[in-house]
């Protein structure tokens, strides 16, 4: 059972009366999730008896991360086209039709290395689920003009890439700093010859991605196991075993190379986009805890935090201002922040960011600040169990990343155990301002070419360089 | 075991499904124990006890948006929602009385500011701009910033914001079960005493707002630019969001006038769901909410657009691959049309087997995508609107052919029973999946009440899109869908970018 926790510490906070009302402890107790195995595949199950509807989640080891650039848009296509192409014996609108009529809810998805695809149904309809998304992910007959559509699409969405100058910025700042390591990919016209999605390049990729090794299933709803015991081992079953077992994504090397890297286009508001490379990862150390909480007073607290205090309250900048610290498992993550302004206000909006980087690599947080952020984290640790598919994908995640599963509990622990001088020392190590790759997607001319140069060297990148 | 080898097996499956009898029954949502409750204030509050999880989402309604504007103070509506967020005499201030002294300085300043501007005195307008930092300098010692949002913070919050529409805005926040007492003392406090604080400042993140959603993002200007043509009379045609001269000429004054006019208990409808005690929650209501003075009743909207005589084309130029978007007028989401036109967006566009989807992208493979809504809003006559993003080298002149082709069809042959069918079911699931989220919940039971004064109105209306026929389906389509009465909006590429 937990129990909520009013402060994370004794810290003088300045309270408002109204924080000065005695809140009850909150006492819950979070549902179990069962945990069975069925042919060597994990099957975790939620029992939900609100409402009359059941899910079933799966999840498969394998994007295009972990495979080379010349199948990207094969890996890539490989959900859509499970979903969409039809199968041996279901021509595509047929599966349309099926969906349509029980009122099936499908979603399909994929990142660098994994895939994902969920089914939800009434209950009463889903033995027909289980048994359709099993036709799907095991018999998809690729069907061309399917394949055709997906092409399309994706070429229609390269010619439109620069019309978005947020979505120019981020392409660019990944290819930026990760080059031809996967996280900098993105998909382009040379990606998307006929060819790359040719029927055997994507029954190859489905061989090696859809196979029992690679495979979580997860099921929630209005079930028990005794109902979907069989139902299950059907599905596992039609999943052959994996004749190859894939390969870890390689380790990227992320660009060092500090300065202003700016893209001129002429419009009414620049995005700016700045990260370096930290080497920490997610593992059950203080340094990871420590981070996580100095992010959120940095700038991914929302209005708690210093970044979108200083940038929106203060200066009246911009509307979203915030810091990143993406902290990967195995490899190097970036420490930055992101944000959007008027051209004349790129510059100054830049430098008090730099600047509120500083402050915290200087000097400690106030305890007040670490005091809000933990609360916020233990107050609001009921919302980890909300819905039972938040639960399931969540536990899934950890099976699939080997993280033990009691590592939401582990979480709660080590956040309670982050001090100021933790988050300094977390900053101090990690955070170098001076050391920042920004990326600009804005108006040279009203943001000032002299002013951008009192940030750094400008490189201009012009619309060839891009990738 | 595998199923669907066969065609025809699914064929005597969509012949004898089970939903049918879903359709004689009640709906799950009109089941649901909702207790509605209206204080002596005029506020109303509809509370629902759902199990699950300990929280609690709460929303509060103030039919207030975009349509109660006035060309001048566009998007006052939306700065207002921004505004509430600053805090009160006693949230976000160490020093009430001498934060207050300030603000009437600040106002005078800004109308003289105005009025330098009006004139052409740019050097007097330079030195008052500069008083006014001065001044919110001095304030801003005083000022404990975003206290609201840090106190909520503390206390576990989640999902803090607001939004405003056309027609109402809508403050919401999720809370730990234990905490839901300090949501009634916040947003009471909220309701009794707002500072609107570091004003000018927020006006500038709102200025920034809007560049990010029209300025500088092609779908939110054509959405703009097809509105304002599509409505001449109608406050529907002015964005929410507000227009930029208007934006940089609104004062603190104006705000808070606007406050009082339209955010009075009369005007305000809250919703409270998840895993809480009614009793409980109907007493803090009566406690801190009950306090509130009456109000007088807000100004209605009285303009009427006028029937439409003649297509109306625009065109956009951007630095942006084309778009299309058309417009038809019909009647507000309350009119005993409404569920024929959703049926009929539904056809249209509802998923990978609708018409358009079918047409447009299977088989011609001349979109990308294609979208139909009804809008801006509900309560007014409104749009039945269908955007479309073209592949190239197609054009956006033949997606409207190709959409034109297909509602020629619907209108002379009808909609098929197996499509009919199809829509219902999806009806019949989604009523029970709406039903799923707390705070999803609390936006629908508020906005049943603010349209019909009953909650249950909203899950009524699953009924009647039940009870649509392929003849009111032709029926509509023919009346509304003319080309008289049609807006069509396009986005071309500038010249010097082609």
């Amino acid at each position: 059972m937990l129990a909520s926790q009013s402060t994370s510490a004794q810290v003088l906070v300045r309270q408002h009366p109204a924080e000065e009302i005695g809140f009850p402890d909150l006492e819950f107790e979070p549902p179990t999730v069962e945990e069975h195995e069925v042919e060597g595949v994990t099957v975790l199950l939620l029992e939900d008896h609100t409402l009359p509807l059941a899910t079933i989640y799966v999840r498969l080891n394998g994007g295009y991360g972990l495979f080379s650039r010349d199948v990207y848009a094969a890996v890539s296509a490989l959900p859509s086209l499970i979903r969409f192409g039809g199968t041996e014996s279901l021509a595509p609108d047929s599966v349309d039709k099926i969906l349509e009529y029980y009122a099936i809810q499908t979603s399909f998805g994929s990142g660098g290395d994994v895939i994902t695809a969920t089914a939800n149904a009434l209950v009463q309809h889903f033995p027909t689920t289980i048994d359709l998304l099993g036709t799907l992910l095991t018999e998809p007959a690729f069907d061309s003009n399917e394949v055709e559509v997906w092409r399309g699409r994706q070429i229609e969405s390269v010619l439109r890439r620069a019309d978005d100058p947020v979505r120019l910025a981020y392409s660019e700042f990944n290819h930026l700093l990760y080059g031809d390591h996967s996280i900098g990919w993105e998909m382009n016209a040379a990606d998307l010859e006929p060819g790359d999605l040719s029927r055997e390049q994507l029954l190859e990729v489905h061989s090696r991605i859809v196979c029992r090794d690679n495979l979580i299933l997860g099921l929630a709803g209005d079930v028990n196991w005794s109902e979907v015991e069989h139902l299950v081992e059907g599905l596992v079953d039609r999943i052959k075993p994996c004749s190859v077992s894939l390969p870890e994504s390689p380790i990227p090397t992320i660009r060092d190379e500090p300065g202003i890297y700016l893209i001129e286009k002429n419009v009414e508001q620049s995005v700016i986009v700045m990260a370096h490379a930290t080497n920490l990862n997610l593992s059950d150390n203080p340094a990871y805890f420590s981070a996580t909480i100095g992010n959120s007073i940095l700038g991914g607290g929302g209005f708690s935090s210093r970044i979108l205090s200083r940038i929106r309250t203060q200066e009246g900048f911009a509307y979203s201002a915030a810091s990143l610290w993406t902290i990967p498992r195995r490899y190097p993550g970036l420490l930055g922040a992101v944000t959007s302004t008027r051209p004349e206000n790129a510059v100054p909006a830049i430098k008090a960011i730099l600047e509120t980087m500083q402050g915290l690599v200087d000097s400690p947080p106030q305890p007040s600040e670490v005091t809000t952020a933990v609360d916020a984290v233990l107050n609001g640790f009921v919302f980890n169990f909300e819905t039972s598919g938040q639960i399931l994908s969540r536990m899934m995640f950890y099976l699939s990343a080997d993280l033990p599963r009691d590592w939401l509990e582990r979480y709660l622990a080590g956040v309670q155990s982050v001090s100021a001088n933790s988050v300094h020392h977390a900053f101090s190590e990690h955070m170098q301002p001076e050391d920042m790759m920004v990326l600009i997607v804005g108006d040279t001319e009203r943001m000032g070419q002299e002013l951008l140069a009192t940030l750094g060297p400008v490189t201009i990148m012009r619309e060839k360089d891009f990738h | 075991m595998t199923a669907f080898r066969n065609i025809s097996v699914i064929l005597i499956a969509l012949l004898t499904s089970s939903l049918q009898a879903l359709e004689a029954q009640q709906t799950p949502g009109e089941l649901l124990p909702v207790r509605q409750v209206t204080l002596d204030n005029g506020m109303r509050l509809v509370i629902l006890r759902r199990p699950g999880a300990p929280t609690i989402s709460f929303t509060v309604q103030f039919n207030v948006g975009g349509v109660n504007e006035r060309l001048g103070t566009t998007g006052i509506a939306h700065l207002l929602e921004h505004m509430l967020f600053k805090g009160t005499t006693s949230v976000g201030t160490r020093n009430i009385e001498a934060e207050l002294e300030l603000y009437p300085w600040m106002d005078s300043t800004h109308d003289s500011l105005v009025a330098a501007r009006a004139r052409g005195d740019s050097v007097g307008a330079l030195e008052l701009s500069e008083r006014i930092a001065q001044l919110e300098d001095s304030a801003a010692v005083f000022i404990e910033s975003n206290e609201f949002d840090h106190v909520l913070t503390r206390a576990g919050a989640r999902g803090l914001n607001a939004t405003t529409t056309s027609e109402s805005t809508v403050y919401f926040v999720d809370l730990p079960s234990n905490r839901a007492e300090l949501w009634f003392a916040l947003e009471a406090d909220r309701m009794l005493n707002p500072v609107f604080r570091e004003f000018y400042a927020e006006r500038d993140v709102v200025a920034e707002e809007r560049r990010m959603r029209v300025e500088v993002n092609p779908a939110g200007a054509l959405a703009e630019a097809h509105l304002a043509s599509a409505f001449r009379m109608h406050p529907y045609g002015v964005p929410v969001v507000g227009y930029m001269a208007d934006l940089q000429v609104m004062s603190r004054q104006d705000v808070e006038r606007y406050y009082r006019l339209y955010y009075g208990p009369n005007n305000a409808i809250v919703g409270i769901v998840g895993d809480l005690d009614p009793d409980q929650i109907e007493a803090w209501a009566r406690k801190y909410f009950a306090a509130i003075p009456n109000a007088e009743i807000p100004p209605v909207v009285t303009a009427v657009e006028p029937s439409q005589r003649g297509e109306r084309r625009t065109e956009l130029e951007w630095d942006a691959q084309p778009q299309l978007q058309i417009g038809w007028h019909v009647p507000a989401g309350t009119d005993p049309d409404a569920p024929s036109l959703a049926i009929l967006s539904s056809l249209l566009t509802g998923g990978r087997t609708s018409r358009l989807y079918r047409s447009l992208v299977l088989e011609s493979r001349a979109a990308t995508a294609v979208f139909s809504s009804l809008g801006p809003g509900m309560r007014y006559p409104q749009l039945l609107q269908i955007s479309a993003t073209p592949r190239a080298p197609h054009t956006t002149m033949q997606l409207e052919e190709l959409i034109y082709e297909e509602l020629e069809l619907l209108i002379q042959e009808g909609p098929t029973d197996s499509e009919i069918e199809r829509v219902r079911n999806q009806i019949s699931a989604g009523s029970v999946r709406r039903i799923q989220s707390n705070i999803g919940l609390a936006f629908q039971l508020v906005e049943s009440v603010a349209l019909f004064n009953d909650w249950r109105e909203t899950f009524r209306y699953s009924d009647k899109l039940r009870a649509v026929t392929a003849d009111d389906v032709m029926r509509i389509a023919r009346t509304y869908l003319t080309r008289s009465n049609r807006t069509v909006t396009t986005l071309i590429k500038t010249d010097d970018s082609k």
